[in-house]
């Protein structure tokens, strides 16, 4: 009697909600990148949806060729979600956000005070992963996404996902997760970094280095029009400067929250500067912070990084490896240079942002007993501008590669 | 009232005592076993050699073995003087009974009855040769390392299996007659300075309390000791190895055996006896854990992975990595059915392609694999019935389920699958784990002969610690607990 009882409740039950929110996977579209951009009309902003096209790509379709490998949709909403839901005048499915690689934001619209509002929506919808990379394009997000066309990867989410990783890893790009903007922007202490990119060529950099650019300033011959390089600097959740290639791994070397592989760069020559020395920079242990902070006083920033150096190249074939003294000057020239590069990005984060990119405010947070009395003190707009700080760098190990000598140009050409 | 009159007289007849002379035995005998109508019942009549008085034979030609009747019984009886009969015949086991109903019962288990007129015995002789199968190799639990002989249709042939590989003279073997029309015997085989007696006689009033007409073999008396008949469960261990029944034996289980099966039953149980293969034990320590890993593997995979493909993909397709997401999703694309028909579909037909494997006729055989590869294979994808990521879903677990050797759990794995299938539909991952929850909950509910189903895991007891993993051999120092058996240690520790 009690089983007849069970089963009158448990069948209307399984009856009623069963397969409530049941839905299958070719019922939905997948976005894989969204860019936001303003428009004409005051808080109506164009939302660009990049639908990834399931049939390209896989082997399992028959069919489906001559499909480009994304649908891209832009329609005019107030926040993401809402503009889904229009877009889908357009597209047949229902629109997912679940497996969003990016947010394309233009600079136009980080730069307006508009951005923080517009985004926020991001973080309410579980939908958007807080791990979706935050990019910020020189044009219109839209144009951004219209014009990406990588020659390789055809799938937009695998394009994004091997760019946006490996560019990290040698740091030209910042780590921009969401998560992180919406940490960094409610702390109201430091600046966040996004990933800075372009598909447009701006005028080329006649004299760069290998980082020395910012996205669209690479000299670039071939390939996808895409370039990622640098960072766009929010502070307070506005965008308010770019940072090149070069600053951008600094400001990775000098940040405990980043991983960051090992590089590839350049230093001109010690003793014949018109030629450059190739070296491979990798750091084993996370730098060495320390603040040294009393009321009142100014705060003394001390930060050790122990970096390790493999020479790869050295145009003027002067033999560093086996010469005591050239070594010791190379060893010199590779940390001074380091050093100066350093000083000069607090310098400017110092004198022109007055809060740092490398996320300090967590190691000064230990001396203050309670939030209200860490607000009172204010790392932005006095502790850290006004703060001696001092960067060194050690140097752990100097490699030559496997080969020691260089060829010997006067026995080559005789 | 007629129909049970009737039977109170044939009672009464069976009670009746043998006569004192020959002739109304005969008529008897005759009216007993229908004389004349089965063919193969014989009676001999004939004139004793030692004192000329006449005497007659009958069995059943069918079950005795008519060579050794000849040599043993008439030859003697026919040629030879002697004091008593018991003197005269040459035969193994001869034995006096007075009762019809004692000679009903043994003539049926093969043994001839000699009456002598004037005397108010007759003697029951052993000629029992009933047919069987020779000792094959085990065919349904197959292993490459270790004895290969499997258990045969005959209950000798069956003991002499296991007291081949168990010297001891405590190993003690018990007959219990059973049915109350075809009287046939058990036979509970333990080891008596090991076995817990509690759990002895609960078996043995499991068997007494079996009322029924005929219980032919082990299987049907499977599911008359059941604990729980209607459980999805089996309670009651089923092999046809005679190792892994003399390992059962030896950690103080009870073994059921009958003349007419194939197989033994082994009781109590716990999981690992249906997780266990005897192999693990015969392989390396390593090996043997290896093969229990994927076993364990397999064993979550045949009956969970359908489901979970079902559940993800329906509820969560967040969790879906992007490649294999749109992967799924362009091969779905021209599949008119909804995910979870189209999983059930596949389960059914792999179903399906078991069981007709099992039945179809040996020259027809290689017929399966034609139609399984079509059923199952690129044909059904083409045709857009399916997806071809649900040919490997249901591969992997239709492959996983054999290697869960014992035919009872794969049962039970095998109609679980279904249950989760649909529970993953019906709420997605929250459903499928509540049903595997309560799945799990009721599995450990279960007591079979008052063992706990994941004893010694949980609850915890004193044992060699064979459960997912075992330990090496040397350090196999105890008896499972949970048995409560007489002598608990396996070994003596040195020193």
């Amino acid at each position: 009697m009690n089983l007849l009882k069970a089963l009158f409740f448990l069948i209307p039950l399984l009856l009623l909600f069963g397969c409530y929110d049941r839905i299958e996977l070719e019922q939905q579209s997948y976005v894989m990148a969204i860019g936001i951009d303003t428009t004409d009309q005051e808080n109506q902003y164009l939302f660009t949806f990049e639908i990834a096209n399931p049939e390209v790509g896989s082997a399992t379709a028959q069919g489906g060729e001559g499909e480009p490998p994304a649908e891209i949709v832009s329609v005019i909403g107030t926040d993401i979600l809402t503009a889904t839901y229009t877009a889908n005048s357009v597209v047949a499915k229902k629109i997912t956000l679940d497996h969003t690689k990016i947010i394309v934001a233009s600079e136009e619209i980080a730069r307006s005070d508009k951005f923080l509002s517009v985004i926020q929506s991001a973080s309410r919808s579980p939908q958007i992963r807080r791990a979706v990379e935050l990019v910020v394009s020189k044009e219109p997000a839209e144009d951004f996404i219209r014009n990406n066309e990588p020659t390789m990867e055809k799938r937009p989410h695998k394009f994004y996902n091997f760019m946006l990783s490996r560019a990290a890893q040698t740091g030209i790009i910042p780590q921009a997760t969401l998560h992180r903007f919406f940490q960094i922007t409610e702390g109201d202490a430091d600046v966040f970094l996004a990933v800075y990119a372009t598909t447009e060529q701006s005028k080329e950099k006649e004299r760069g280095y290998e980082d020395n650019y910012i996205a669209g300033e690479i000299p670039q011959i071939g390939g996808s029009p895409t370039q990622f390089m640098g960072s766009a600097v929010f502070k307070e959740g506005k965008m308010i400067d770019i940072l090149n290639g070069e600053e951008t791994r600094f400001a990775h070397i000098l940040d405990k929250t980043h991983d960051m592989d090992t590089f590839l760069a350049t230093i001109p020559d010690p003793l014949q500067p018109e030629y450059r020395v190739s070296y491979n920079y990798a750091q084993k242990n996370k730098p060495q912070i320390n603040i040294d902070y009393q009321k009142g006083k100014t705060a003394k920033i001390k930060v050790d990084v122990e970096y390790q150096v493999e020479i790869i190249g050295i145009q003027s074939l002067i033999n560093y490896s086996q010469i005591q003294k050239y070594r010791k000057i190379l060893k010199e020239n590779i940390t001074n240079r380091l050093e100066e590069k350093a000083k000069q990005l607090v310098k400017k984060s110092q004198e022109q942002y007055s809060t740092d990119p490398f996320y300090w405010s967590l190691y000064v947070r230990k001396h203050f007993k309670d939030v209200p009395s860490y607000e009172e003190a204010d790392w932005n707009k006095n502790i850290y501008p006004n703060a001696e700080v001092e960067i060194t760098f050690k140097l752990d190990k100097l490699e030559f590669g496997k080969m020691f000598d260089d060829s010997n140009v006067s026995e080559v050409r005789d | 009232m007629a129909r049970f009159i009737a039977e109170r007289e044939k009672h009464n007849q069976q009670e009746q005592t043998v006569h004192t002379s020959l002739q109304p035995n005969l008529e008897e005998i005759k009216k007993l076993f229908s004389y004349g109508v089965n063919k193969d019942f014989s009676i001999r009549t004939f004139n004793l050699f030692s004192n000329q008085k006449k005497a007659c034979l009958c069995y059943y030609s069918s079950i005795v073995n008519g060579k050794t009747i000849n040599e043993h019984i008439m030859e003697p009886l026919l040629q030879n003087k002697g004091e008593s009969i018991s003197n005269i015949v040459s035969i193994e086991n001869i034995e006096k009974v007075n009762s019809f109903s004692d000679i009903i019962e043994n003539i049926n288990s093969g043994k001839a009855i000699l009456f002598i007129d004037q005397s108010e015995t007759a003697y029951a002789m052993d000629v029992a040769d009933f047919q069987h199968r020779y000792i094959s190799k085990s065919e349904n639990e197959s292993v490459i390392k270790g004895p290969q002989d499997a258990f045969t249709e005959s209950l000798n042939s069956n003991i002499s299996l296991i007291r081949k590989q168990l010297h001891n003279h405590q190993l003690i073997n018990e007959g219990i007659q059973l049915g109350e029309r075809s009287k046939n015997e058990v036979n509970i085989l333990y080891i008596k300075d090991i076995v817990n007696d509690d759990i002895l006689n609960q078996v043995k009033n499991k068997l007494n309390q079996i009322k029924v007409d005929n219980v032919r073999n082990i299987e049907i008396l499977e599911q008359y000791i059941e604990d729980r008949p209607y459980s999805i469960i089996p309670s009651v261990l089923y092999t046809e190895k005679p190792d892994k029944a003399t390992s059962y034996l030896e950690d103080g289980f009870i073994v059921l055996l009958m003349e007419t099966s194939s197989a033994c039953l082994i009781v109590p149980v716990t999981f690992w006896s249906f997780f266990h293969s005897p192999e693990d034990r015969y392989l390396r320590f390593f090996y043997g854990n290896f093969s229990r890993s994927i076993r364990l593997i397999c064993f979550l995979l045949t009956t969970l992975i359908s489901a979970t493909y079902v559940a993800v993909s329906n509820f969560h397709s967040e969790m879906i990595p992007p490649d294999l997401l749109l992967a799924i999703t362009a091969s779905r694309e021209r599949v008119p059915f909804p995910l979870i028909v189209e999983v059930l579909m596949m389960e059914v037909a792999f179903e399906l392609i078991r069981e007709a494997g099992v039945r179809i006729p040996n020259p027809l055989g290689p017929t399966i694999g034609i139609v399984g590869a079509l059923i199952l294979g690129q044909a059904a994808v083409e045709a857009n019935i399916i997806s071809p990521i649900i040919v490997i879903v249901a591969a992997v677990s239709g492959l996983s389920s054999f290697a869960i050797a014992d035919i009872n759990m794969n049962f039970t794995v095998r109609l679980m699958r279904f249950i989760f299938i649909l529970s993953a539909g019906m709420f997605g991952m929250l459903s499928l784990t509540g049903a595997f929850i309560l799945f799990f909950m009721y599995a450990a509910s279960l007591k079979s002969y008052g063992v706990p189903f994941f004893s010694p895991m949980s609850p915890h007891f004193l044992s060699s610690k064979d459960t997912v993993f075992r330990k090496s051999v040397k350090k196999e120092l105890f008896r499972p607990d949970y048995l409560k058996p007489k002598d608990l240690q396996k070994k003596q520790k040195k020193g």
